[in-house]
This record gives structure tokens, C-alpha cells and sequence, in this order.
């Protein structure tokens, strides 16, 4: 089993999961991290059949959880999870990454067809398409303060849209770029995310932190393996991919730590910064095992959520 | 209410008297002595000594109770001491708990400031790969001055150009000219026409171009 993708609830205290066999497991983080916790509640309270195929990516509204699986997108509500709010279906093969735009509202998706869909989330109806990638898209993200959209893909390219002509602002073609290149690995970009002018992208490729004013790489990771999800956390780079363990590195391009974890290889990399309960700032990373490693203190993992 | 304080009485009667011979019997003793030597009917010596061994129970008596106020002073005391010490105790700990509460704080505002440091670090690499703005200033200001020099000498070459063209231009037009002549002198031979001859010369002459003949 596989778990493909992650995600916290608005109050903090649960974590959804996806896997490969379309089923979405729901658990309580408070009374797993709870003192008196026992192996039942590192158990799922809720397990349910989402989609047919795996579901390759989830994300959470204030009050729904998005889930797609094989062309379709299924809405659930928080509060009560077994029921289906608003199920939509496009004709795309599959939808590998979805994220939201908060400031126009809309869900913006990227899937197997090479193209990006916008959805706006009060209607449900499809906005626009972005069409400019010559291969399925791995992963997107959303700047919200300049309005731009970043995906990257198979074909190796990040592409920057601008949200509201729907144009391609910028390629970035990593493969490119010497001191990135992995020829050995493809050209293929898996992980990408941004903050302010900064962005991280990586899959084929090494893991490099790029400055978008200047659409330069400034800082290569040197990470064997390939990495399929990265995010920032305070100074720090926290990147998950094909070793068994969590990267930890600093701005400046040094591997500072690297934390086994369980599953061999990983997928997803999730932060709770939701509640504003310490006892629940967690991380979590879950890849090719039925285990979900939980890390209440980034240095060493601290027990494993079974699916 | 009664029955309250009679087990409290009791109670308290049972943890005073613990230590077995204590004084609640030596006060019984000497109330029992008291009595018998108030109705003894011996010798006065035998009073005399009775009523000695009282006053010495009575001193024993009085001492331990003198004693017991001196320990419950001194409980007192301690106690007092006690609550000092607890203050205290629960001040330092408010106060750690605000030291480490303003020590997170600075522990997010140092995370930030070596985020920006790394930030400004990996621009500064990228930056120190292009060259120095100065010397490319140097090199255009160079490369400003050489082709300033080199459209002079286009120029000058072009000026001396132009001049050669109409000094050839010139040339060329009197041979015409001569040559013209000459054929009108040769034509003109049999009917002398000096006049027309000179005359077409001199017309000839100043009606090519504007140049005076060199």
C-alpha cells in the first residue's frame, strides 16, 4: 500500500490520508498524541471508500476536504465525513495535484490531460484552462500576492501563470541549467513550492531553490534520490523524496539533517500548523507502507499511524 | 454539635497523651495526691513530704507545658518560614515560565533573521558570479571612446574621399575640355575663328562645374 497524500483538518486535531486503493483514512491526532494514548488510537476512526483508483491528492477548505482521484472531485464536509457534498467530474485521465487560490477562491487542478483547470469553489463551474505543458503536471502552487500560479511537470518545465489572463508568464525549462540537471534521472519536476520570491523545485533534477525576481538558481541541494515533496518550515528546507528519511536543509544549499523514517521511499510531507495547540504541531510523512510517521519533534519520529 | 466536639476532644486528648506516662496522668496523680493529703490524717512530716512531692509534680507539670508552648512557637515559626519559601518557589517559577515564554520569541526571531541571512547569501552568490559593475562601466566607457575615435577617422577618411572624387572630377572635365578644343582647333583650322575659338575656350572653360582650373 501506498499513501499518496495528506492532509489536516481546519481545527488541527485530524489527519486525512489517501492511498493507492482509493480509500481516504481519517485520524485523531488529539488522542493519538494524547498522554494515555494506546495502539488503538494510532488506528484510523474513520476509513472510507473515496474514489476507484488511488487518490493522488487532497486538500483542505475551511470547513471541505478535497479528494481527487481518476477524473473526478469529490467534496466532503469536516463535519460529517461519510457524506458526499459536491462530487465534479472532468475528463481527465487523473488529477495529480490540486491547491487553492484564496484570493479568487477557485481550485486550481492539474492532472494527466497537460492542462490546468480553475474551478471556482462556490459554483462548482469550471473557470478557465491553461494550456501550455507538453506533458502531464506533477504539482502546482499558488502565489498569492503577485497572483501567479506555478506548475511544473513531466516535460521539465515550471511554468508561471498569471491567474487572470491565463497566459504563461514565464518557462522555466530546470533541466536547463547545468549545475541542476541529473541527466541520469530525467527531466521530470515532482515537487514545487514557493514562498514570497522564492521557489523549490526539484524531481529529476536536484533539489534547487530559485530566486523568481531573477529566475536564477541560487542554491543546489545535494540530495541523491529524487525528491517528490518540499516545503518551508521557518529557516529551514524540509524535503521528502526516494530515501527513507526526512531531509532537513538550510537556505544556503547544506544538508543539515537527514531523520530515517519507516516507508522506504516517501511521497508526502505534511505540517500541522493549523491549531494553535502545541500539543498537535506535527509533521508527517507517509510513502510506500501502510505507516504514517508522525514527528512531534522534527528530530526523530516519535510513533507511526497505521492505515 | 456535642458529640462534634467530644470526638474532636477525644481525638485531640488521644494524639496529646501518645506518648504513653505523659502528663494528662501526672496531673491525674496529682489531683488524686491532692486530695488524699487534704484528707490525710498523718504525721505532719508525712504532710510535709506529700505536699514537697506535690510541688514537684507541679514543677514537672509546668516545665513540660512550657515546653509545649515553645514548640508550638517554634511550629509557628516554621511555618511562617515555609510559606516565605513557597512564595518565593512559585515566583521563580512564574518568572521561568515568562523567561522561557520570551525566549521562544527570540527563538523565532533569530529562525527569521538566519532565514533572511541564508536568503541574502544565496542571492549575494548568485550576484558575485556576474562581473563588477564598475569594470563593465570601464570596458563600455572604452569601448565608447574607440568608436567615437574610429567614426573620426571614417570621417577624415571620407572628407579626403570626397575631395579626391571632385579633384579627379575636375581633372577629368578639363582633358574633356581639351580635348574638345583641340578637336575644334583641328576642325577649325581652315577658317580662322580666333575669336569664336578663344571665346568657346573661355566659355568652355568655366562652364564645366564651378572649380576655377587648378
Amino acid at each position: 500500500m501506498s499513501v499518496f497524500s495528506q492532509s489536516f483538518s481546519p481545527c488541527g486535531r485530524f489527519l486525512a490520508a489517501g492511498n493507492n486503493y482509493g480509500e481516504i483514512a481519517v485520524f485523531s491526532l488529539s488522542s493519538a498524541l494524547s498522554p494515555d494514548a494506546t495502539d488503538l488510537s494510532q488506528t484510523p476512526i474513520l476509513t472510507f471508500t473515496a474514489h476507484e483508483g488511488p487518490v493522488f491528492s487532497l486538500f483542505s477548505t475551511d470547513s471541505h476536504l478535497l479528494s481527487a482521484g481518476n477524473g473526478e472531485i469529490s467534496a466532503w464536509s469536516w463535519a460529517e465525513l461519510i457524506k458526499r457534498v459536491r462530487p465534479s467530474s472532468l475528463e481527465i485521465p487523473e488529477i495529480n495535484a490540486m491547491t487553492v487560490n484564496p484570493t479568487e477562491n477557485s481550485l486550481v487542478i492539474g492532472g494527466g490531460d497537460n492542462n490546468i483547470h480553475i474551478m471556482d469553489l462556490e459554483s462548482g463551474v469550471f473557470k478557465s484552462v491553461l494550456q501550455g505543458h507538453t506533458d502531464y503536471i506533477h504539482c502546482l502552487s499558488v502565489r498569492e500576492r503577485e497572483g501567479e500560479i506555478l506548475s511544473g511537470g513531466e516535460d521539465g518545465a515550471v511554468r508561471i501563470w498569471d491567474h487572470r489572463t491565463g497566459q504563461s508568464v514565464h518557462c522555466i525549462e530546470v533541466y536547463k541549467y547545468e549545475e541542476c540537471a541529473r541527466p541520469q534521472y530525467g527531466k521530470w519536476i515532482s515537487c514545487l513550492t514557493t514562498e514570497s520570491d522564492w521557489m523549490l523545485c526539484g524531481g529529476g533534477p536536484s533539489l534547487s531553490l530559485w530566486h523568481l525576481r531573477s529566475m536564477s538558481p541560487t542554491s543546489i541541494f545535494p540530495l541523491s534520490g529524487c525528491q517528490r515533496q518540499a516545503n518551508f518550515y521557518q529557516d529551514m528546507i524540509l524535503s521528502v523524496g526516494e530515501g527513507q528519511c526526512v531531509s532537513h536543509c538550510l537556505l544556503g544549499g547544506e544538508v543539515k539533517a537527514q531523520i530515517p523514517c519507516t516507508p522506504h521511499s516517501l511521497n508526502t510531507l505534511a505540517l500541522n500548523l493549523n491549531s494553535t495547540d502545541n500539543r498537535v504541531r506535527v509533521l508527517t510523512v507517509g510513502g510506500s507502507s501502510h505507516q504514517i510517521d508522525v514527528f512531534t519533534n522534527l528530530s526523530y519520529r516519535t510513533f507511526s499511524l497505521s492505515f | 454539635m456535642g458529640a462534634v466536639t467530644d470526638d474532636e476532644v477525644i481525638r485531640k486528648r488521644l494524639l496529646i497523651d501518645g506518648d504513653g506516662a505523659g502528663d494528662d496522668r501526672r496531673i491525674n496523680v496529682l489531683l488524686k495526691s491532692f486530695t488524699k493529703w487534704c484528707n490525710s490524717t498523718g504525721s505532719p512530716e508525712e504532710g510535709f513530704t506529700q505536699y514537697q512531692r506535690m510541688l514537684g509534680t507541679l514543677a514537672q507539670c509546668e516545665f513540660s507545658m512550657g515546653k509545649t508552648l515553645l514548640v508550638y512557637d517554634m511550629n509557628l515559626r516554621e511555618m511562617e518560614n515555609y510559606e516565605k519559601i513557597y512564595t518565593d518557589i512559585e515566583q521563580n517559577i512564574t518568572s521561568a515560565h515568562d523567561k522561557i515564554s520570551e525566549c521562544k520569541k527570540e527563538i523565532q526571531r533569530a529562525k527569521r533573521i538566519r532565514k533572511n541571512r541564508q536568503e541574502y547569501d544565496a542571492l549575494a552568490k548568485v550576484i558575485q558570479q556576474h562581473p563588477d559593475r564598475h569594470e563593465t562601466l570601464k570596458q563600455l566607457e572604452a569601448l565608447d571612446k574607440e568608436l567615437q575615435q574610429l567614426s573620426h577617422i571614417k570621417e577624415n577618411v571620407e572628407d579626403k574621399l570626397e575631395l579626391r572624387k571632385k579633384q579627379f572630377h575636375v581633372l577629368l572635365s578639363t582633358i574633356q575640355e581639351l580635348q574638345q578644343t583641340l578637336e575644334s582647333n583641328v576642325t577649325s583650322e581652315a577658317p580662322p575663328h580666333h575669336n569664336t575659338s578663344s571665346s568657346m575656350l573661355y566659355g568652355g572653360k568655366y562652364t564645366c562645374g564651378d572649380h576655377p582650373p587648378v
